[in-house]
């Protein structure tokens, strides 16, 4: 259902996607890791339609919904009135549905969300993604900054809405381990490019992923590797 | 060889020689008087605009002060009109130094409103108290003059506030080149980052503002002895928003700008003025011409030409020059 | 006593209207975080249009909303002007706002000339406490708590409201939600048009206004807007109010022609003190 072909996406000079290919199936659930700096922010907000790209394409049949990074609430709003206006864009003002999901929200409606425990925070992220009843949920960093407990939870919602409503999910992660478990592929990026791709348990055991989070390489070395993987 | 001289001196050396000449050609020369104060005036807020990212609305504020010093120097205090004239600058400039650090912790808006606040507060400050001229104004200050020459006619204050504004802008050419300059020039990008680099950014910006009061007060000091009477409507807020006008029309952070700001917006307004007195118009045509020049020009020099008409020249020269280089043989 | 109830109901009336010029300000600032100086200008272009309405035979309550209205429209304009290209920083668009004021200057001399104009309000006056006050000034002051009342509940309640209030909150997340944050500062701008103009409407039948009266009513509209941070309608209210009380009183008790003087040292007083803050608030 989504399909990025030859994408190029630039901030001035600089390249932050090289032409990148990637193909989500509907009900997919794809995890996107990477180093820093490998362009899996700059890919989702691309996918989500807040960047534009400077060749290839972007299509997605349905719509597609964010949880952005650092989960950007309308602080000084209500936790209600956040996610009213997730559903901004086809005009749905009901929150029965997210609130059948993530009850817990539902318990804290009034609260400012800028008052929010971070946990809280991305819960209410999430739900506000929803209420764009989307086909395909982007997430940039679900666990970032959050404790253990809370992000199995999380992960946990993930799963149950992936399964009943059969969303799709795009998953950037820093936390390898959680991305691989919740989903059942997996994509490296490394400047601006997938450099291994594939079922998350053999994406797991790969080169590109050592390299990206375990080997310390040096700047031509990993140049070096990335060159030789490319010819192979 | 022959040394080349670089194309731009050309240009500095005809605006010199237009400048010489101007004043014994032109018959109107209450308008080149005023067009000259308002470059010295506009090459100072140019480099507060500019070069700190600072606005002010009420630069008049400055003005007065300069044109103050030398009306109650010379008609209250007895002062021989040089030392006035040479004090001016230094008045205003110390005046920007009391109110700069307070009005200068405001940043963007809040400083364009605060130093028209300030223009507003002086304006009525001088109608109050009989001290600053209070109702009727200060009259009487004397003729400028050194010693036992005393100045006859307009031209001759012509030439000396042309001779300032020279002195302005190779006063400006050398700070804007300085370590001071680049120093004031990061902190219009980053105050942050000015910060750790070492710069003082207050302490700069209050620097730049005092210098700004200085040209002001200057041309305010140049304007007393030229008109020569000093009242509370002698600054008029929609005169300091003149100002700011031709520094954008000219072109922030330009040496050059606020010389060019200047003479277009002026000389702009006199062929209007001109159109607008002519018989059989209605009387309000002038005003109505007036203002919607100055909109018309800020709305459409900042939409089109946001970088004002010298860096735009400027930058299409270096393309023809470097065009023409590319077609030299080499 | 006579005397004090006078001149606070006279420095509650002006200060609504100091109040209601303000809110624009504060409209427009937290969505687009651009000052709008043509919001004394737009005051004026209200009370001049409803003075022509009515003298175009125009009854009461339709001329006046007539003239709101259409101040909309003009408030629209500037902004269209004020955020013309993407990317231009607000400090040029204050300056925009600054040339789109003087054309509007231009506009009213061409249409009603350079003299004081002043339309018919609410004839007659009622006595308040001992003391004579003018109805029309307690007409300014009921339209004013409706009109901040009404803005609270556009901002609280409605759906478009709260989307406003989204961009000024978090602009990026705003646009990841679909909200159109250039269309959402479009319209605040007409807010303020509205606003704007309603304060010209009330204020003119005892205040005359002419194409100079815009600065003062840019700067006092602005003072109460400074004692809000710029970013709340209900601090502004206060400020507002504050500032014409304090200028009547000025004016009742020492001298008449220092009002807006006193207005101003106030407004220089707060903006420094406060200064650290709006950083603060900026940097956010």
């Amino acid at each position: 259902m989504l399909h990025i072909d030859d994408l190029v996406v630039r901030y001035g000079s600089a390249v932050a996607i090289d032409g990148l290919s990637l193909h989500v199936e509907a009900g997919e659930m794809v995890a996107l890791v990477g180093p820093n700096g490998a362009g899996k922010s700059t890919l989702i907000n691309t996918v989500t339609g807040l960047l534009s790209p400077a060749s290839g394409s972007v299509r997605c049949e349905g719509r597609v919904a964010q949880v952005p990074e650092g989960r950007q609430m309308f602080a000084d709003m209500t936790v209600e009135d956040n996610l009213l206006l997730g559903g901004w864009s086809i005009r749905n003002r009901d929150l029965s549905e997210v609130f059948d999901l993530l009850p817990d929200l539902a318990g804290m409606r009034r609260r400012k969300a800028g008052r929010l425990s971070g946990g809280q925070q991305q819960m209410v992220a999430v739900g506000r993604a929803l209420m764009a009843r989307p086909d395909l949920l982007a997430i940039d960093e679900l666990s970032l900054g959050l404790a253990p407990l809370v992000v199995a939870e999380l992960a946990g919602h993930l799963r149950v809405l992936n399964r009943e409503r059969g969303t799709a999910v795009l998953l950037v992660e820093q936390e390898v381990g959680l991305a691989f478990d919740v989903c059942a592929r997996a994509c490296v990026l490394e400047a601006g490019r997938v450099v291994a791709s594939g079922p998350s348990a053999s994406v797991a055991k790969s080169d590109a992923v050592r390299r990206a989070y375990f080997g310390d390489l040096g700047q031509e070395e990993a140049g070096q590797a990335t060159m030789t993987e490319a010819v192979t | 060889m022959i040394r080349r001289i670089p194309p731009k001196a050309y240009l500095t050396a005809l605006a010199g020689a237009a400048a010489l000449v101007a004043p014994l050609v032109m018959n109107d020369l209450t308008f080149l008087m005023r067009m000259v104060l308002a470059a010295i005036v506009v090459t100072g807020l140019s480099l507060l605009m500019g070069y700190a990212g600072q606005a002010s609305l009420g630069h008049g504020a400055f003005v007065a002060a300069g044109a103050l010093t030398v009306a109650l120097g010379t008609t209250r205090m007895g002062l021989p009109p040089l030392a006035v004239l040479l004090a001016a600058p230094f008045v205003a400039g110390a005046f920007a130094l009391v109110v700069g650090p307070p009005l200068l912790r405001l940043r963007g808006h809040y400083l364009a409103f605060g130093t028209l606040a300030l223009l507003l507060i002086v304006q009525t400050a001088m109608s109050a108290f009989d001290a600053l001229g209070g109702a009727f104004g200060i009259s009487g200050i004397p003729p400028f003059g050194v010693g036992n020459s005393i100045f006859v006619g307009q031209l001759p204050y012509v030439y000396l506030a042309l001779g300032c504004l020279g002195l302005v802008l190779v006063l400006t050419h050398r700070i804007v080149h300085s370590r001071f300059g680049r120093g004031v020039r990061a902190f219009a990008g980053s105050e942050t980052a000015a910060g750790s680099a070492g710069v003082p950014v207050m302490r700069s910006k209050v620097a730049i503002f005092a210098i700004s009061g200085m040209y002001a007060g200057l041309a305010g000091a140049l304007s007393a002895f030229f008109t020569p009477y000093v009242s509370s409507d002698s600054f008029p807020a929609v005169e300091s928003f003149t100002y700011v006008i031709m520094a954008v029309v000219g072109g922030l952070g330009t040496v050059w700008g606020g010389v060019a700001g200047a003479v277009l917006v002026s000389t702009l307004l006199q062929v209007l003025n001109t159109v607008s007195s002519q018989p059989g118009l209605p009387p309000t045509t002038g005003p109505i011409m007036q203002y919607a020049t100055y909109g018309a020009l800020l709305v459409l020099a900042l939409l089109f030409m946001p970088r004002g008409v010298v860096p735009t020249l400027d930058g299409a020269f270096d393309r023809l020059a470097a065009r023409r280089r590319a077609g030299e043989p080499a | 006593m006579k005397e004090l109830v006078t001149y606070l109901v006279s420095g509650i009336a002006l200060g609504s209207s100091f109040a209601l010029i303000g809110s624009g300000f504060v409209v427009v600032h937290r969505v687009t975080r651009v000052v709008n100086f043509a919001q004394g200008s737009i005051a004026v272009v209200g009370g001049m249009l409803s003075a022509t309405l009515l003298g175009g035979r125009l009854p009461h309550g339709v001329a006046e909303p007539a003239a709101v209205a259409i101040c909309g429209v003009v408030g629209l304009t500037v902004g269209f002007l004020a955020l013309g290209r993407r990317g231009t920083p607000p400090l040029i668009s204050l300056i925009v706002t600054l040339g789109v004021s003087m054309l509007i200057s231009a506009a009213i001399i061409w249409l009603w000339g350079q003299d004081p104009v002043s339309p018919p309000g609410l004839d007659g006056s009622a006595t308040l406490l001992g003391a004579t006050v003018e109805r029309q000034r307690l007409l300014v002051v009921g339209a004013t708590v409706l009109a901040f009342a009404a803005l609270a509940l556009f901002f609280s309640r409605s759906y478009v409201g709260k989307a406003l209030t989204a961009s000024a909150s978090n602009p990026f997340a705003a646009r990841m939600v679909g909200i159109d944050v250039r269309r959402m500062g479009l319209l605040a701008f007409a807010l303020a048009g509205m606003l704007g103009g309603l304060a010209g409407v009330l204020v003119a039948p005892t205040n005359a206004v002419s194409f100079y009266s815009d600065l003062p009513l840019a700067l006092s509209g602005f003072a109460a807007a400074v004692f809000g941070g710029l970013v709340s309608p209900l601090r502004t209210l206060v400020g507002g109010l504050g500032l014409g009380i304090a200028g009547q009183l000025t004016a009742g008790y020492l001298n008449g022609s220092y009002q807006t003087e006193v207005a101003l040292l106030l407004m220089l007083v707060i903006m420094i003190a406060r200064s650290s803050t709006f950083v603060h608030e900026e940097a956010k």
